[in-house]
């Protein structure tokens, strides 16, 4: 056997599991600068702003020495460092806080919100993957035909549709014109809520999120295909007589994954911080909304605890297409295990 | 096998869709089950009256809570405002003007079922006065100070009598405690005692016709109707405050009949939704102006050829007509309508370009000059800003727009505008002229006031102090005209520009809305068909 095959010898399962296991580990132990960097930044943005929030809580006609108890009250007379390092300790133990602008915990404020807009982003990013997996193949089976060109136009309108252009378009249709789904909010406001209702309500900001992640998929699993396919080994396959089907699923697909799980998982952490149009266009009440409306109301702990709510989503993401990766593409562990030897 | 899978993927779409469809026509039905539904645009404050502001919020406030008076709201033909009685069923006011005796109506019941008497008053005044009681709130005290300046002292006189004396006569200091800042409204003290300021604010307990439910920040305030009011009870179960801060989405809402009203819909298109079956409604006579203030602590705003160049060279038609569309009226006076004092058609001045030029020429800047504007990123008021910006370059000034985020635009506004800035913009207003006090007595300047351009004379001054000791209106009014044609006519301290008529929109089901001369509403006589 040559020396080079030897230095990285062909792993075992149980192997292949350790490895798997390094290589998180590895990735867990590089979000740990990554959440300090995003925590030291979301709180001096907070704070390096201008204006005062006491000008809200005392009201108007407040004196300064009310407003000096207020300041006091919320610490906001402290040093900036000891203000960071007594938030930073908080938010280890799981407390976010009380909302300078509504006296609510922050807890309370984000964490549903946050829930709301994983359920829009979450669906959204199923509905993209599985739209955008069988165009992008049904385009690829077929490269230059004219049903590529049309499922490729199409995407190409829907990826560059703005959100919000694109919400308001949809709303026209489905719900002023036909009258068949809701305009606003999770729920009937006037109603109870229920499964049902949030599944009607969702429909709608579902399409309008979906749309540009669904094109870049499409898009994404069309040049990787056609890239994997135009290999000399499916060649070889076409040669024997193989069927396109078998060859597509069997041969292609999985070597055509990694670039396509990695532009997934991307499109998942925009969708995460980004749905904030479609949030706004259908009432949807997520956590960009929140954080919308916590910056016009200068709620401190409130837009702290919103943006480091999406950052940690984003970190999440990222480290499980990472994983998936891994997990499909053996030669991302190797590289991992030989960079650990 | 696959066709077979296509055709149940395409029967389960069909019946998923019909049922979207059966919801859609639910959603519909239960509208006129008489819940009533308002498309706001932002999210309101803390429901504390003692501490909460802002007009949006002071609609959930007046339903859930009482004061001692309120204002009839329900005549849309009213030029202004009139108190009526709440909490208290009478009041004499002693000769002097400075002795106000209240009648505390009987079987007035909290929704908490506390009873309300004198003591409860006595108790509410102690918490939002610097009373030294165990209950003073010091932040109420804060909000509250333009109402208890005046006031020397609250005594329970019996069981259902409170007096209040005043340290000077003011005939406007008790409309003063429905302005929406601060309110002196009354709140159960054994609901505050059981929750605590803090949660107090967050699940409210007052006497008024509905009665607090649930808040989802953000998503909803439900309020449903309170069937032990003392008064008429509200024809509506339930009442909804919903904020959809986007104006498309508030459009949406209310054309696809998910909400009953919507305010501050896009000015061109309100005919547009006229014709569409929906109720435009607006009113001459909401108390308040949009104005500009000059900076008198600036070297340039001191010369009155500029203020009044500046108030010529404004097209108030241009906005009121042209960006507003017929919802704006063009105003240059510092009296509010929809207040007793309001003079129509007050106009020192004609729109003058070449005059204001001339002016301009005449007071040492023939090749025009640089102005710095501090303007507030909220609402629409850029659009009309830029207008004014268009104007002013006609006669050679350059104005700066310094767009300033809300919150920050306001910390600064109150501390007075610094001498090297130029003039900044508010849009505001009460239903009683002291507004126009506060906006320009010497002694009201920053922090003690809102005369925030450090306009000062003392001439005017001793005018206000005379019309507040009318009680006849007219004699006051009168005084307050003199005032302010001096503080425009004569001194140009202020550029107002325009009023606006406040347009709403409401779905075809509601019936006996009224859009009153004021900035809040009596959601209590709307029916829903």
């Amino acid at each position: 056997m040559p020396e080079y095959q030897r230095a990285v010898p062909p792993p075992g399962v149980a192997e292949n599991r350790l490895t798997m296991l390094r290589f998180i580990t590895g990735r867990l132990v590089l979000t740990i600068p990554v959440l300090f960097g995003v925590s030291v930044i979301v709180f001096l943005l907070a704070h390096l702003a201008p204006g005062d929030v006491t000008t809200i809580l005392a009201g108007p006609f407040a004196t300064e020495a009310v407003k000096e108890k207020l300041r006091i009250s919320f610490g906001l007379d402290q040093a900036l460092t000891i203000q960071y390092a007594k938030w930073l300790g908080h938010i280890l133990q799981g407390d976010f806080g009380a909302s300078i602008a509504n006296r609510r915990d922050v807890v309370e404020l984000v964490f549903p919100k946050f829930l709301n807009t994983a359920i829009l982003a979450l669906s959204s990013a199923l509905l993209a993957y599985i739209i955008g997996f069988f165009a992008g193949i049904f385009a690829a089976a077929r490269p230059h035909s004219f049903s590529d060109r049309i499922v490729m136009s199409v995407t190409l309108m829907l990826g560059n549709a703005p959100p919000y252009w694109l919400g308001l378009l949809i709303v026209l249709l489905f719900s002023l014109s036909w009258r068949l789904l809701p305009a606003t909010g999770m729920t009937n406001i006037m109603g109870n809520g229920g499964v049902w209702d949030v599944f009607l309500h969702l429909i709608l900001p579902m399409l309008a999120t979906a749309a540009a992640p669904a094109s870049i998929v499409a898009r994404m699993v069309r040049a990787s295909m056609l890239e994997v396919l135009s290999q000399n080994y499916i060649r070889v396959a076409r040669a024997k007589g193989i069927r396109r089907s078998v060859i597509l699923k069997r041969h292609a697909l999985r070597n055509a994954l990694p670039p396509i799980v990695t532009i997934c998982g991307l499109q998942l952490g925009y969708l995460l911080g980004g749905v904030l149009f479609v949030e706004v266009i259908f009432a949807w009440p997520g956590i960009g909304n929140q954080l919308w409306q916590a910056i016009q109301a200068r709620d401190i702990p409130t837009i702290q605890g919103a943006t480091l709510v999406i950052a940690l989503a984003f970190v999440g993401v990222n480290l499980a297409v990472d994983v998936i990766n891994a997990y499909l593409d053996p030669k991302i562990r190797a590289s991992e295990r030989a960079g650990a030897s | 096998m696959r066709q077979i899978k296509l055709k149940r993927l395409l029967g389960a779409l069909a019946i998923a869709g019909s049922l979207a469809f059966a919801g859609g026509a639910a959603t519909d039905a239960k509208a006129e089950g008489g819940t009533f539904v308002w498309g706001m645009s932002s999210e309101m404050s803390i429901l504390d009256p003692h501490v909460a502001c802002g007009w949006l919020t002071t609609n959930a406030i007046h339903s859930i809570f009482e004061g001692l008076v309120m204002l009839d709201l329900t005549d849309a033909s009213a030029t202004t405002a009139q108190l009526k009685p709440a909490i208290a069923k009478s009041w004499t006011v002693s000769d002097d003007g400075t002795i106000y005796t209240f009648a505390i109506r009987e079987n007035v019941k909290f929704h908490d079922g506390t009873i309300v008497d004198a003591d409860v008053v006595k108790w509410n005044y102690d918490r939002f006065m610097d009373s030294g009681a165990a209950h003073a709130f010091d932040q109420a005290q804060a909000y509250l100070g333009y109402y208890t300046r005046w006031i020397k002292s609250v005594e329970v006189v019996d069981s259902m009598t409170v007096r209040i004396t005043l340290n000077e006569t003011n005939y406007e200091w008790l409309q003063m405690g429905v302005v929406a800042c601060g309110m002196p409204m009354i709140v159960s003290p054994t609901a505050v005692a059981e929750m605590g300021n803090e949660q107090f604010a967050l699940t409210p307990v007052g006497t008024g016709p509905f009665k607090f439910v649930e808040r989802e920040q953000n998503i909803k305030l439900v309020m449903d109707r309170n069937d032990d009011y003392w008064g008429n009870k509200a024809k509506i179960e339930r009442l909804i405050f919903q904020p959809l801060p986007d104006q498309a989405t508030r459009l949406n809402a209310i054309r696809a009949g998910e909400v009953s009203m919507i305010m501050e819909a896009p000015w061109e298109e309100l005919e547009n939704l006229k014709n569409e079956g929906f109720t435009v409604t607006t009113n001459e006579n909401i108390p308040s102006i949009w104005l500009l203030f000059f900076n008198f602590k600036n070297p340039i705003m001191q010369d009155v050829r500029v203020r009044k160049a500046i108030n010529m060279a404004i097209d108030r038609d241009a906005i009121a007509d042209g960006i507003l569309k017929g919802t704006g009226r063009p105003e240059m006076g510092m009296l509010s309508p929809g207040t007793y004092a309001y003079k129509p058609g007050y106009a020192p001045i004609k729109y003058d370009p070449e005059g204001a030029k001339a002016l301009l020429a005449e007071a040492g800047y023939p090749d025009g000059l640089e102005l710095d504007f501090d303007i507030y990123e909220y609402g629409y008021n850029e659009v009309w800003e830029k207008s004014i910006q268009r104007d002013l370059r006609k006669i050679g000034i350059n104005a700066k727009l310094n767009k300033i985020e809300w919150i920050t635009y306001m910390g600064k506004w109150l501390q007075g505008m610094p001498g090297e800035l130029h003039m900044n913009e508010i849009g505001w207003g009460w239903t009683i002229p002291f507004w126009t006090q506060v906006m320009s007595r010497c002694d009201y300047h920053p922090p003690n006031g809102f005369n925030v351009g450090w306009y000062c004379n003392p001439e005017v001054d001793k005018l206000f102090d005379e019309a507040v000791k009318q009680k006849d209106k007219a004699k006051a009014a009168a005084l307050y005209q003199q005032a302010n044609d001096i503080i425009i006519g004569q001194d140009f301290a202020y550029a107002v520009k325009f009023t606006y008529k406040n347009p709403l929109v409401l779905s075809p089901s509601v019936k006996h809305f009224v859009n009153p001369p004021a900035n809040w509403y009596d959601f209590s006589i709307i029916e829903m068909e």
